[in-house]
């Protein structure tokens, strides 16, 4: 009895260990596995969301920002962070980037706002004056690796007067694009017409001189046009405002300023223009794509536009040689000239940008993700596929950028280029002195009546004008 | 045996059921029109005075309740002057060439030729009514572009001889806006003018007949007499139509060039959501309410509405 008991105590003993041990087992396993798994489980997606206008001339703009993700994802990991983002693009059918920008005010006043938008840059101190925008200068200090090396002219363009409020995304140049053939064919010489772009970058070229030329070409050849610009509210057109002197904010005050002899003196050149015969008195009704094809298919002398044109439609839709010299054998551009022999000579840059919520909840992954979104490479596919310029200094020296003849050639013209105003209301106040060309153009408005109803509209429906 | 006491009592559950009927029949038949009436004409009208008083601006924000709106109205607006004559002019335009004149001819013709024919040519006049807006602006852009390929332009330069293509959306912009609404306004007045016809007791025209009346004396004295109603309403319901209606005109010329076919109308849509003051353009919408209910009242007055709604005194048959 004694020694079965002895057995049971043995085998009770065994049990014993064997269930410890398989428990220990069973532990240790759940444990590990528990471990393993812990990353997973505590993985957190932070979902960002970008608004971004549908817009044929730079899907990259948004495109970039979802290939930042990866990137932005494996420093996450490699810093050990549970964080992983993901975007999603809210795509807007906006015709432009004013438009866009109306569309989004009201977007962000119903409480409907995404985490970052991107947006032209004179639009930014309208959502910076109704708090929907972040303010970035301490980030952007925080992330030289980033922003550091953006060129600083850029920056001027991102600022409101408080600080910075967006990252440049591009830039580009506004030009008169000119058409050579049609130039000899009404009897100027090679020499002559291939040494305009010099002549108006040293201010010997004139506007008026632009009105003569394009008129013999009217004169003397079949094409019907001989100076076109945007049939909407653009920048172009201001080129010629600038180069009359009109800056439209007044340096001290930042406020809107209008001169209205200044004003006058532009309009007039759009009146000599249309009274010679030069500009369709139905530019400002005409379609957009159907006023590009005339200037690509030989019906107009020149064209008011911005290089990306070239890449983006000029080249696959109309077939214009994407060879440098075949290109310039044909056609050309010239800085906005001088009002005057001796004067200065204007271009514009429109940079787009890219700009984060005020209200979102992950400022700093946001920041993160733009930065990567900037990187030279990704800006660099941009700049190359639709022909805008770059942002850093080093993607000047990739060979894809070097190959990009057009961006090369229209940097050129950052030396003497200028911004629009970043006032909250030059979107505005750009709508009614698009309207003041349309009233001289369609015969309804002299240039000075032009000015004065550009004065009068806005002093009645913007605030803080100042009129000279 | 009942008491005058009950058959007092009775009376008035009598008074009392036919007052819940009444109530009733009053909800019922009545009701869904008070509802909508309230929904969509008394609660935007509110909603517009309201919002006429802030500085609603492009963020959709109200920062302060102001009356700053209708002073821009009154004092500093020169526009307004420009756009309520461009407006008269359309409207007035529409009305009096195509809406109802245009419209009375058709139906006055339709009526008189074959039925078959009639009908055929009805149908043609109805199908730019049919045609959904913005597939009928294109067609009237293809057909008045400044360009060769344009219709009007390739008739005119190949059968008559004409150099250069006109471009007829800068030189006869408000002749366009009234012409392209016309066509579509005409049909309606056609279809009722064309209605109340059918109704005229056909011995009427036989009498006229063997009385010797002509063509144009049994529409002087037989067709025109019968249509006063309809012109009236037709004159009041497409005036108020024209002055709040703007999406053709948007189509076509976008208002312009400059401001030369913005109407009332669109001069409030462009200030409101072009320009982002919403505050301005709910202040001026406001007049236009006014001005709709206005016009409604005089024409009420004016076509005497009143007793041309009433019961026939006596029965024509």
């Amino acid at each position: 009895m004694k020694a079965c008991r002895g057995w049971e105590e043995i085998r009770m003993f065994h049990w014993k260990i064997g269930t410890a041990a398989l428990l220990s087992a069973a532990f240790a396993a759940g444990s590990a596995a528990l471990l393993a798994a812990t990353p997973l489980v505590a993985q957190e997606t932070v979902k960002l969301e970008l608004w971004s206008r549908q817009d044929p001339s730079g899907p990259l703009r948004p495109g970039n920002v979802i290939k930042a993700t990866e990137r932005l994802n494996k420093e996450l990991e490699a810093e050990g962070s549970p964080k992983r983002v993901e975007v999603a693009v809210r795509e807007s059918p906006a015709k432009g980037f004013d438009d866009d920008a109306l569309q989004l005010l009201k977007v962000f006043g119903v409480g409907e706002g995404p985490d970052m938008f991107i947006a032209a840059h004179e639009w930014i101190c309208a959502f910076q004056e109704d708090g929907f925008a972040l303010k970035l200068d301490d980030y952007i200090a925080k992330y030289p690796q980033h922003f550091g090396t953006i060129f600083p002219s850029l920056w001027s363009s991102a600022k409101c007067p408080d600080g910075t409020y967006a990252i440049p995304q591009d830039a580009e140049a506004r030009m008169f694009f000119y058409n050579k053939k049609l130039l000899r064919e009404a009897g100027y010489d090679a020499a002559f017409v291939d040494a305009m772009p010099e002549r108006a970058l040293s201010g010997d070229l004139t506007l008026d001189e632009v009105l003569e030329i394009a008129k013999q070409v009217v004169d003397k050849t079949k094409a019907q046009y001989g100076v076109l610009h945007r049939p909407n509210k653009g920048p172009d057109y201001i080129m010629v405002f600038q180069a009359y002197g009109s800056d439209f904010v007044d340096p001290t005050t930042g406020k809107l300023l209008l001169e209205r002899d200044k004003l006058a003196a532009a309009f007039g050149w759009f009146e000599r223009g249309v009274k010679e015969g030069v500009i369709p008195a139905n530019n400002t009704a005409m379609e957009f794509d159907a006023l590009r094809k005339e200037f690509y298919t030989g019906n107009a002398a020149f064209f008011m536009y911005g290089i990306w044109d070239l890449g983006s439609v000029a080249f696959p839709t109309y077939g214009l040689p994407q060879e440098e010299k075949a290109f310039f054998a044909d056609w050309g551009w010239i800085a906005g000239p001088a009002p005057q022999k001796g004067g200065s000579p204007v271009s514009l840059t429109h940079p787009i940008v890219y700009v984060i919520a005020a209200d979102t909840k992950e400022p700093e992954l946001a920041v993160r993700l733009l930065g990567h979104a900037s990187a030279a490479d990704l800006n660099t596919d941009h700049a190359v596929t639709t022909t805008h310029l770059g942002i850093k200094p080093e993607q000047l020296e990739d060979p894809r950028y070097a190959k990009a003849w057009p961006l090369a050639r229209a940097t050129e013209l950052l030396k003497i280029t200028k911004f629009l105003p970043n006032n909250s209301q030059f979107g505005d106040l750009n709508g009614i002195i698009y309207a003041g060309i349309q009233g001289i153009e369609s015969g309804r408005l002299s240039a000075e009546q032009a000015a004065d109803f550009v004065i009068e509209e806005a002093s009645s429906s913007l605030e803080d004008v100042i009129v000279k | 045996m009942t008491t005058i006491a009950d058959e007092l009592t009775i009376e008035r559950r009598g008074h009392a059921g036919a007052a819940a009927r009444r109530r009733t029949n009053f909800v019922i038949f009545l009701g869904p029109a008070i509802l909508l009436t309230v929904l969509f004409f008394v609660v935007p009208v509110i909603i517009d005075i309201t919002v006429s008083f802030t500085d609603l601006s492009r963020s959709l924000r109200i920062s302060e309740f102001t009356t700053e709106q209708y002073e821009k109205v009154f004092r500093t607006d020169r526009r307004l002057s420009q756009v309520i004559g461009l407006t008269f002019i359309y409207v007035f335009g529409t009305l009096a060439i195509f809406n109802v004149t245009f419209g009375l001819i058709l139906a006055i013709t339709t009526t008189a030729i074959r039925n078959v024919s009639g009908s055929f040519f009805r149908g043609v006049w109805l199908l730019p009514r049919m045609s959904p807006s913005v597939l009928y602006i294109l067609l009237w852009l293809w057909a008045v572009s400044p360009t060769e390929a344009g219709l009007i332009n390739q008739v005119l330069m190949q059968a008559f001889g004409l150099d250069a293509p006109l471009d007829l959306l800068t030189s006869a912009p408000i002749a366009l806006i009234i012409i392209s609404n016309g066509f579509i306004g005409a049909s309606m007045g056609m279809i009722i003018f064309t209605a109340a016809i059918r109704g005229i007791p056909e011995h009427l025209f036989h009498a006229a007949a063997v009385d010797g009346a002509g063509t144009f004396a049994t529409i002087r004295f037989i067709t025109l007499p019968a249509l006063r109603w309809p012109i009236s309403f037709v004159t009041i319901y497409q005036t108020l139509s024209l002055l709040v209606s703007f999406e053709y005109i948007l189509l076509l010329t976008k208002g312009g060039p400059f401001y030369d076919t913005t109407v009332y109308a669109l001069y409030v849509y462009r200030r409101a959501f072009e320009s982002g003051q919403y505050g301005y353009g709910a202040a001026l919408a406001l007049f236009l309410i006014v001005i709709g209910v206005i016009v409604a009242l005089l024409g009420w007055r004016f076509f005497d509405m009143e007793r041309l709604l009433q019961r026939p005194r006596i029965e024509v048959h």
